[in-house]
């Protein structure tokens, strides 16, 4: 069963194409790699699939339900996650507060009940921050709860706002170059914190990675985009040796990271 | 027939006068992002130095034009050095609450130098108040003097983009200050230099103007306002834009006034702010920029 | 959590002293805490917007006046009593405020702080030039309502519901910041994308914060004319922007105690100030420089390092804590063991 689906989606900036007629399908409990030189459409497709990007042409399906056009938070509230390249931690917050923003979609706090302090809306936020404190816990980071998200170190801000984008138990994230500046043994952990996410809460995973090591090591099909079109798909092992993929990474200087030895 | 002529002369050198402050602020938001929400106040002491030297000290119109734009100049500098440089990596808001800041200061200063709420400033005009009639078009020869100049204005700041070696290193960093960086353009003493040249042409366009109406501190607010509606109107990151608009700002003004009345004045900027960001979010002639995520 | 007295302790002794000041005050310091107090409110409105919310709008001074004038002629031209004129002033103030959520979706940054500014403008030309509604330039007078039942003067009795109004405002701003709704208000604030990812609804949350500062102004819109008596477009001018703005600046921007402390300041300077209005601008203008320049977390930023308890939530968090103060955990996640990828 296909818990996303992209159909022929093309996205045009100010005459450039970004997207041109992509379509992936990825079934429930996968991990899929995206990968591709820069400028290859990677993001942007992320962009359309959790709906800040509108496509000029095609439709995005999740659990069946047609997306397209939909806004992020409606989107998010069917159950899509989606982490960025850059930090996303909410400075203003402590790590505990970014954490029970993360449970937004579970609450349904409004200004009266907040105003009135209700007996339901503390019971809920009773119950959000017991959820945080236990995955604080199950990171081993509960000593930080109290502390600003900008006091940690970029490996732990990475855990943190990963596990913000599991704690509302989305069916399907986005990841946006997860890996990026970490060190060879971190990625190795990153590696194995996805396949527990993947194997124990059942998510599907779809992820842009520029680290090959950890996207032909993690995946469970890799698809690789170059100018805006999907030009292979496939097991990481049969991409590995398509002559397209290799004359899109070594045809082009620049950006091409080479393979970690 | 008479009338509309009227009208339309007066709406274009008003236009070409909102033109300037327009530029002024686009040149500014080109090279930084920001928008200076005390260029009016630049305007306002532009004009006022140039009555200090042109009434008060008896220095001739030219002489005072000159220093003023100086003055105004170094003003924007000021500007530069204590509001948008600290301040450029704290953000948006914290620059422009800054210039606020600066706004009031400069007002409040012009306020207590000059006189209060209550004085206007009358300059003396630069000819004769006789109107006179080329064809069937009827004008004023102070609006026909003030009109060649902000074109003189005007053609002198394209000749400095264009030709000068400070203009160019200008245009540069306003379309990639990193690339600017790398060939060595020094990007902070350009954003310097920049407001500099956009209160220039704020302060000339004052004193151009100080014939043609009186003077008074609140006047910078109200001047802005029409400069920033001709900003949007001809698209933000526009320079031929803000002349555009400028000129249909003027002429919508003068057209509004003389059919519907002349509060209508007051409030003609805040209509075209408003239809322009509606209907018009990038300008006439702006660009959309491509948003990368 | 910690126990946070300090804050709450200083709101507590300052509406203490202001409950009791009509005991001791004459007319003129019961006037100038009455305007206090109306300022705390403005100031609670503004910071929610633009503290918390991270809406750079600048329409607040025109809620104020939609309030006042609101109020002011349902009474006057319509002969209702002041008690029904004043939250239809407020409620008008908060359905103005809520239509600009909607520009505010689209425009962002420089083109909302200029559309917010540009129709403050509007509002002020529309109360200075309508003459046959507004009574034009010169304001008018309105008459105060009357306390005789209760034994009280109109001033002494109006300051006593603004003190009931003010509290009951600053409680629920109080309760709303530590709030699911609170949370999404600074997400939004901090990093909008992230914020929509989450399942923050951004034109919901954007519209709640424009009505609640539409709110807030126009409360205090609809209790100004009872107590200055009169109503004028230039209470409500670009200074009134400015001065607002000073008030969560030098007190504080996203923090609610801030908005107290910076409004109860800055009233006090502007009354020691009524003098010169040149000077007034000069001292606002510097002051709002300065603090954006050198203190730009506000005083309340200054009293969280001196005083150690008081720490607000969602308030912008101290930069004391650097990563070399942190034990940093060797391990990316405990337990995983940092085995091989494959």
């Amino acid at each position: 069963m296909n818990s996303l689906t992209v159909s022929n989606v093309s996205v045009a900036f100010g005459g450039v194409d970004a997207l041109s007629d992509v379509s992936v399908a990825v079934d429930a409990g996968q991990i899929v790699g995206i990968i591709g030189p820069n400028g290859a459409g990677k993001t942007t497709l992320l962009n359309v699939i959790c709906g800040m990007n509108r496509p000029d042409r095609g439709d995005v399906t999740l659990h069946g339900t047609v997306i397209t056009g939909w806004k992020p938070s409606r989107i998010a509230g069917l159950g899509l996650g989606r982490t960025f390249q850059t930090s996303q931690l909410f400075p203003g917050m402590t790590v505990l507060e970014n954490l029970m923003t993360g449970l937004h979609l579970r609450g349904r706090t409004g200004l009266v009940a907040a105003a009135f302090r209700t007996p339901s809306m503390k019971r809920e936020e009773a119950e959000m921050r017991e959820r945080t404190l236990a995955a604080l816990d199950f990171v081993g980071m509960r000593a930080f709860a109290g502390r600003s998200g900008t006091a940690l170190s970029f490996g732990q801000q990475r855990v943190v706002e990963i596990v913000r984008t599991l704690i509302g138990d989305p069916t399907v994230v986005l990841l946006d170059e997860p890996a990026v500046g970490l060190s060879v043994p971190r990625v190795a952990e990153l590696d194995t914190l996805l396949r527990r996410i993947r194997d124990e809460r059942g998510v599907t995973l779809v992820m842009i990675e520029h680290v090959i090591r950890l996207v032909m090591g993690v995946s469970d099909r890799v698809i690789v985009m170059n100018s805006g079109h999907k030009i292979a798909e496939g097991r990481p092992d049969d991409i590995r040796r398509n002559p397209d993929v290799i004359e899109a990474y070594l045809g082009r200087q620049g950006d091409a990271r080479r393979p970690a030895p | 027939m008479l009338m509309l002529s009227y009208l339309l002369a007066t709406g274009i050198t008003t236009g070409a006068l909102y033109a300037l402050v327009a530029l002024g602020i686009v040149v500014v938001y080109k090279a930084t992002g920001v928008v200076n929400l005390a260029h009016g106040e630049l305007f306002m002491m532009g004009g006022f130095l140039a009555y200090t030297l042109h009434v008060m000290v008896k220095l001739p119109y030219v002489l005072s034009l000159l220093l003023a734009v100086a003055g105004s100049f170094a003003l924007g500098i000021l500007t530069d050095r204590v509001a948008f440089r600290p301040l450029m990596k704290e953000g948006l808001a914290s620059v422009l609450l800054a210039t606020i800041g600066i706004s009031f200061l400069l007002k409040g200063i012009a306020r207590v130098v000059w006189g209060g709420k209550g004085d206007f400033l009358a300059f003396p005009p630069l000819v004769s108040p006789e109107p006179i009639r080329i064809g069937n078009v009827m004008i004023m020869s102070q609006q026909l003097v003030v009109l060649l100049a902000t074109l003189a204005v005007m053609l002198a700041f394209g000749v400095f983009f264009k030709t000068t070696r400070a203009g160019k290193f200008m245009q540069a960093t306003a379309s990639n200050p990193r690339a600017a960086t790398l060939v060595g353009i020094h990007v902070s003493r350009v954003y310097m230099y920049t407001f500099g040249v956009g209160a220039a042409v704020a302060g000339a366009s004052a004193v151009l103007m100080a014939p043609l109406t009186l003077l008074y501190p609140d006047i910078g607010f109200v001047l802005f306002i029409k400069g920033f509606a001709a900003a949007v109107l001809g698209g933000l990151t526009s320079v031929p834009g803000a002349i555009v608009g400028g000129l249909l700002v003027g002429i919508f003004e003068q057209l509004a006034a003389g059919f519907i009345g002349t509060t209508i004045q007051d409030v003609s900027a805040f209509i075209v702010i408003m239809f322009a960001l509606i209907f018009l979010p990038t300008g006439i002639l702006g660009t959309r920029g491509i948003r990368k995520i | 959590m910690r126990v946070v007295v300090s804050h709450r302790a200083f709101l507590v002794v300052l509406f203490a002293a202001l409950a009791l000041l009509p005991v001791v005050a004459n007319q003129y310091t019961l006037f100038v805490g009455n305007l206090m107090m109306l300022y705390i409110i403005l100031a609670l409105g503004l910071n929610l917007l633009v503290g918390f919310a991270g809406q750079l709008a600048f329409a607040n001074a025109a809620m104020y006046g939609i309030g006042a004038y609101g109020a002011a002629l349902l009474q006057v031209r319509l002969g209702f009593s002041y008690w029904i004129a004043a939250p239809c002033g407020a409620l008008l103030a908060m359905a103005v405020g809520t239509l600009l959520a909607f520009p505010a979706l689209r425009l962002s940054g420089i083109y909302l702080a200029l559309a917010t500014l540009a129709f403050a403008q509007f509002t002020q030309w529309v109360l200075l030039h309508w003459n046959t509604v507004t009574f034009g330039a010169g304001g008018f007078p309105v008459p105060q309502p009357d306390f005789s039942a209760l034994g009280m003067s109109p001033d002494r009795g109006i300051y006593y519901v603004s003190w009931v109004v003010t509290v009951v405002l600053l409680a629920f701003a109080w309760r709303v910041v530590r709030s699911r709704v609170g949370r999404a208000f600074v997400a939004m604030r901090d990093r909008e994308m992230a914020a929509q990812a989450l399942g923050v609804d951004l034109l919901r949350y954007k519209a709640v914060a424009f009505a609640l500062s539409g709110f807030y102004a126009g409360t205090a819109g609809a209790l100004y004319p009872a107590v200055l008596a009169y109503v004028s477009p230039e209470g409500f001018d670009l200074f009134q922007m400015i001065l607002h703005k000073a008030m969560i600046v030098v007190g504080g921007m996203g923090s609610i105690v801030g908005s107290v402390i910076g409004a109860s300041l800055l009233v006090y300077l502007l009354e020691v100030l009524r003098q010169f209005k040149a000077t007034q601008e000069i001292v606002f203008g510097a002051l709002l420089l300065a603090f954006v320049l050198f203190q730009p977390r506000g005083l309340v930023d200054f009293a969280k390092r001196c005083l150690p308890g008081w720490a607000e939530p969602l308030h912008y968090a101290s930069d004391s804590e650097s990563p070399a103060d942190v034990t940093v955990a060797d391990e990316l996640v405990p337990g995983s063991g940092g085995g091989a990828p494959r």
